[in-house]
């Protein structure tokens, strides 16, 4: 299937971008990796008069430890580059072991964090061919009224599915976003709105640029755990990330996320004070997981049942820290 | 949509291309230079029959706009031929199965090529992680396992170690 008709930009500074996007923001899309938006503008979802290509923005690319602030990541690194970065393995390494599970390894050869972290939402009846959507009845993610997952319902509850934002929550990452306006910076869990058809707060003229991690955040251990039906290629049907910080056998501090069962990738509530200060025993795995489990929402928007995905939540969770404890 | 005019180096030679910006690479390699060997296999950026080298890495080209490839150096199937002669690769997935409808055949050979390319000699499972981008239909894999192995022998023996 051919792409529908659009002009191509293609600058190679941010300032540059900026103006393109101040420009065109009523019908422009920016184009980083390309995996998410050319499968989608295939399908007819996206149809902007212009497209962004940002690859050959050079200041966007690397990894770039700042001794006694983190860590910066340019957008427009790939995910095979966060997977294989010594840095981010030894400090940060939920964040490695999340960005490894991501679709293929020529997609991660392809894909970049941005575009991870500004992943569209995923359903069933959205992610399909225009024919297709036509025939069963367009629905409120796009060009209609409908909700084929929750009938009746006015929300839509596309479900966010990439694998490194839970990780990136769990390291309390903020991202910089640059507009017309000037650049400013947010953690990444107020960049999620939860609403699956609005699901993240980037205007139209908005460039995401940088990603950080901050030093108070390095060194945690991390496991990061992944539900899905092959191996490889697949997006996840589940996903938990878990870090800890022990000292003297306790924890110290710890965080706990979810993704692909929500409209967005969430912080456990309640999972920090349930861990910390404790020693890491089957019965604190157990009741951390009936937490996990309650904070996802699956539904029958991606393969297998949501019943068995909510399961999992719990089961994954009760592994990832058993796997920390045991370690 | 006005068509541009674009350069593109493929396999060692440049063209010059006028095509529309909303063209994929695939078929820009396909209808534009008649380099069919790379195959759209599944149309939705998951199969990896398409896969081409873009600067050495494999990429999916039915997912790449092939005026945002100007100034890189793509290789595909057609560029893996040495002399004129089928490579080490080539010649043992002939030899040990590794292809038999073959719609697969030239993206493996790209994901082939680049991962003896970084590392001589994979483990098993090495192989086994860096085929997890491609599909195939017919093989069941096991067959290309052997291919790579041949392929490594092969190689191993034309390089006479000093
Ligand atoms: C078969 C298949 C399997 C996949 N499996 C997984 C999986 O398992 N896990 C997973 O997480 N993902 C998966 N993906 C999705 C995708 O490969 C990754 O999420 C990837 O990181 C997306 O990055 P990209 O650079 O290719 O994004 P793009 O497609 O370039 O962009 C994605 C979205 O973000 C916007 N965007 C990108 N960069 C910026 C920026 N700097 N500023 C503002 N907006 C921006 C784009 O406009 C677009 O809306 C899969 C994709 C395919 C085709
Ligand atoms: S045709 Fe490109 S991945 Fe299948
Ligand atoms: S040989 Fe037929 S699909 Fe692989």
């Amino acid at each position: 299937m051919s792409l529908p008709q659009f002009r191509l930009l293609r600058p190679r500074s941010v300032e540059e971008a900026v103006g393109y996007l101040a420009t065109h923001a009523s019908n422009i899309r920016v184009l980083a990796g390309g995996t998410d938006l050319i499968p989608s503008m295939r399908q007819k979802l996206f149809e902007p008069e212009y497209v962004l290509d940002v690859r050959r923005i050079a200041e966007l690319q690397g990894i770039r430890p700042q001794r006694g602030v983190g860590v910066e990541i340019g957008v427009l690194t790939t995910l095979n580059a966060i997977e294989h970065s010594d840095f981010l393995r030894k400090h940060y390494p939920v964040l490695t072991e999340a960005a490894a599970t991501v679709a293929s390894p020529v997609l991660r050869n392809m894909g970049t964090i941005g575009g991870n972290i500004c992943l569209d939402t995923r359903c069933l009846w959205y992610n399909q061919s225009l024919t297709w959507r036509k025939a069963c009845g367009f629905c409120i993610k796009k060009n209609g009224d409908l909700c084929h997952v929750a009938p009746g319902g006015t929300k839509c509850w596309a479900v966010f599915s990439g694998d490194t934002p839970p990780a990136l929550l769990c390291l309390n990452a903020e991202v910089e976003i640059a507009s017309p306006s000037g650049a400013r910076r947010l953690p990444l869990r107020e960049f999620y709105t939860g609403i699956g058809d609005d699901y993240r707060k980037l205007q139209p003229n908005e460039l995401l640029t940088r990603v950080f991690l901050p030093e108070s955040s390095a060194d945690y251990r991390g496991v990061y755990r992944k539900l899905r039906v092959r191996g490889s290629i697949d997006y996840p049907l589940a996903g938990v990330a878990v870090v800890v910080k022990r000292s003297d056998g306790h924890v110290s501090d710890a965080r706990l996320a979810l993704t692909a069962v929500n409209p967005a990738p969430v912080l456990v509530k309640g999972a920090s004070a349930m861990l910390s200060g404790k020693t890491m025993t089957e019965e604190l795995a157990d009741k951390v997981g009936d937490l996990a489990a309650r904070t996802a929402k699956p539904l029958t928007t991606s393969a297998l049942t949501p019943e068995y995905r909510r399961e999992m939540i719990r089961v994954f969770t009760r592994r990832a820290i058993l796997a920390i404890a045991n370690n | 949509m006005k068509k541009e005019l674009i350069e593109l180096n493929v396999n060692g030679r440049t063209h010059e291309l006028a095509i529309e910006p909303s063209k994929l690479l695939l078929d820009a390699l396909r209808q534009d230079l008649q380099l069919t060997g790379s195959k759209r296999g599944c149309d939705d950026s998951s199969c990896g029959a398409c896969t081409v080298l873009v600067d050495g890495i494999p990429m999916l080209s039915c997912t790449m706009l092939a005026a945002s490839c100007e100034g890189q150096e793509i290789t595909t199937v057609e560029g893996v031929s040495e002399h004129g002669s089928l490579a080490a690769i080539q010649k043992a997935y002939g030899d040990w199965g590794g292809a038999q409808c073959g719609y697969c055949t030239p993206g493996f050979m790209m994901t082939v090529k680049h991962l003896l390319a970084v590392n001589a000699n994979p483990t098993e499972e090495e192989v086994r992680s860096a085929l997890s981008s491609n599909l195939c239909r017919c093989t069941g894999y096991s067959q290309m396992y052997q291919a790579i192995k041949a392929a490594i022998e092969a190689e191993q023996k034309a390089v006479p170690s000093t």
